[in-house]
């Protein structure tokens, strides 16, 4: 059998090219380009493992086996995340509501989408998503089981990015750049080749690194230099992990719905927003749209609290326009719905009747503070996870 | 050449020997255990009103840690598993009853098994950092701080006290701290052989709520464990109630 040699290799490549070109530029309808197989065979594969840069403290990060970390395949994904050509009408990308500046939030009470048309739930942050566990799941709702599968959703939102991934992947066989990009990322031979599961595995990709830098104020602290946190901010941290007994400081149980290195569990909670009669008189059902469980009306998930100065306003709806006005809102214990979080009523001292007192005006102000020392603006300026265009 | 012959004979002698002893390894088979917690006898469910006395009560989270699951016959000991994570109430069920297979366990009868509730102390020194994801001790979600431990066990839940329809009083027991970890052991006849039924471990919180006198604990006074590391009494009174809360079965 004979085979090709790399020049005629080369030559078939650049034939079939152009007549891509070609025709794609006749026929800006036709739906399905000509393409000779292999049209990208010329184009070197040659996949590096990337590694995530974490902080040290931070737990091991989980990658699935289906779709390994690649160089390329980073790369690829940072410029589909900021490419408009994901809408219907190219308006639109997913960084329209996930700015780095914002945490990778639009700073929004609810987004927009390309018929503006204003959807129902903020935007969320986009920051250590590497860590939530399979059985907790991504968005406010928990709907989409791994990062991979969440960022298929997006684009065919109808009140979102509004397009069909059949368009979106027709448009990127048809671009200039993006097969070839497929090819460095994922090995694909030609551009019928390139699918919409590759395009959100190399989404899942760049949202895997966005990683915390461990530069926070709130890092230095925990990392052994105390004198990182004034007295204001010690008071606040010990609240809200509740470790404020021997200093006569209530426990704002911040923790519980907030914990772990990356200060969130991944969990859902009613978290005591809504005084309703019913669960059913919640606006917004949450999670039990996911899980069915009745008892999961109004449950929503407990967002990181890394960063949370930069990802104003607040809520699965954006209720709250500062950090002050959330702590009002705890102080309160919440209204007593069956479902709230059961530590949402015991915020500030017992008064040994089975209430607790709330929080002074000195103990939020303490909290908030606190709060602002969680912001780590490494993160937000890091180059490698800029718009790329 | 007769000691070249020697030393291939010896060579085979030697060779033989030590299939022979291959021979006569134990060999190992999978072990199933499932693990279930009820309420007073009955499966325990996410937010599912039960009695406890007077008071209707539900559960809204019940995790536990196990250390050194551990076989006994005798004097000789087959460990099982160094430490598991139980969830029964997972994020997208209303309850769970996980089986967990033990693999390669040396096939034989024996008398009883042990189970350490909680983090050991060599495993409770670290933290999730510590651990590779998947890892049971990776879980952040049950490591506090402030007290440098994990939290064994969680059981939280909303009480109505008053008997007035609101269940206005949340239930937080959260055992953690080194001083809280204990061990218990159950005599019976555990037969582990190939195709053999594993084994049921069950796990009843009422009795887990339930002081060894048989009164049940005043979950009124004390809703809640403390937050301090030096005043575990709430969750030492509580992880003592594991040996009569736990019924092991094959």
């Amino acid at each position: 059998m004979k085979t090709l040699g790399n020049k005629n290799i080369s030559w078939l490549a650049f034939a079939s090219l152009v007549a891509i070109t070609f025709i794609a530029a006749c026929d800006k309808d036709d739906p399905q380009p000509m393409v000779v197989s292999g049209d990208l065979m010329d184009i070197p594969y040659s996949p590096q493992t990337y590694t995530i840069i974490k902080p040290a403290n931070f737990p091991e990060i989980p990658i699935p086996a289906n779709n390994p970390m690649t160089v390329d395949g980073v790369q690829l994904g940072r410029r589909l995340f900021y490419d408009p050509i994901l809408s219907a009408d190219s308006t639109m990308s997913c960084s329209s509501c996930h700015l780095p500046q914002g945490n990778f939030t639009d700073n929004k009470a609810v987004s927009t989408g390309i018929d503006g048309i204003a959807g129902r739930r903020s935007s969320m942050a986009l920051l250590n998503l590497a860590y939530v566990l399979p059985q907790d799941g991504y968005f406010w709702d928990g709907r989409a089981k791994t990062l991979e599968d969440q960022a298929l959703l997006p684009v065919e939102d109808p009140i979102e990015m509004h397009n069909t991934w059949p368009n979106v992947v027709e448009k990127l066989k048809k671009h200039a750049n993006y097969p070839s990009l497929f090819r460095k990322a994922f090995g694909i031979n030609d551009r019928t080749e390139i699918t919409k599961e590759l395009a959100a595995k190399a989404l899942a990709q760049f949202e895997r690194i966005l990683v915390s830098s461990g530069k926070s104020k709130f890092d230095e602290f925990v990392g052994g230099n105390f004198d990182a946190f004034d007295d204001e901010e010690i008071d606040g941290k010990l609240m809200f992990f509740d470790e404020g007994q021997f200093y006569n400081l209530p426990d704002a149980q911040c923790f519980h719905c907030h914990g772990g290195i990356t200060l969130t569990g991944g969990k859902f909670f009613n978290n005591g927003l809504d005084s309703v009669g019913s669960l059913d008189e919640f606006k917004d059902l949450g999670r039990f749209k996911v899980t069915g469980i009745e008892s999961d009306k109004g449950k929503f998930r407990a967002p990181t609290m890394r960063n949370i100065a930069l990802t104003a306003p607040y809520m699965h709806d954006g209720r709250f326009q500062t950090l002050e006005q959330v702590m009002d809102q705890y102080s309160d214990n919440g209204y007593g719905v069956v479902n709230e979080g059961a530590f949402l009523n015991q915020i500030g001292f017992p008064n040994g009747d089975g209430t607790y007192t709330g929080l002074t005006p000195y103990q939020k102000k303490a909290i908030v503070k606190f709060l602002n020392t969680l912001t780590d603006t490494t993160f937000v300026k890091n180059p490698d996870i800029q718009n790329p265009f | 050449m007769k000691k070249i012959t020697l030393l291939l004979a010896l060579s085979c002698f030697a060779f033989l020997s030590s299939c022979g002893d291959h021979d006569h390894e134990p060999v190992g088979v999978n072990f199933d255990i499932t693990f279930k917690a009820t309420f007073d006898g009955v499966q325990l469910e996410k937010n599912k009103d039960v009695q406890f006395g007077s008071i209707p009560l539900f559960v809204e989270a019940c995790r536990m840690y196990l250390s050194d699951i551990t076989l006994l016959n005798g004097s000789k000991e087959t460990r099982l598993s160094e430490i598991e994570y139980l969830d029964f109430t997972p994020g997208n069920a209303t309850f769970a009853t996980p089986t967990i297979t033990f693999k390669n366990v040396p096939e034989g009868e024996y008398t009883g098994i042990r189970i350490g509730y909680g983090v050991k102390p060599t495993l409770n020194a670290k933290a999730p950092s510590d651990f590779p994801a998947g890892h049971p001790l990776s879980v952040e979600v049950d490591y506090w701080s402030g007290w440098d431990s994990y939290i064994f066990t969680t059981l939280d839940g909303k009480a109505d006290p008053e008997n007035d329809g609101t269940k206005n009083l949340s239930l937080a027991y959260h055992c953690g701290s080194d001083a809280v970890y204990k061990t218990f052991e159950f005599d019976l006849p555990i037969h582990v052989h190939e195709g053999q039924a594993g084994a049921r471990v069950t796990f009843d919180m009422k009795k887990f709520l339930t002081l060894a006198d048989g009164s049940l604990y005043d979950i009124v006074a004390n809703p809640a464990t403390s937050n301090s590391a030096s005043n575990v009494i709430v969750a030492q009174a509580l992880t003592a109630n594991f040996g009569r809360a736990t019924t092991v079965e094959q």
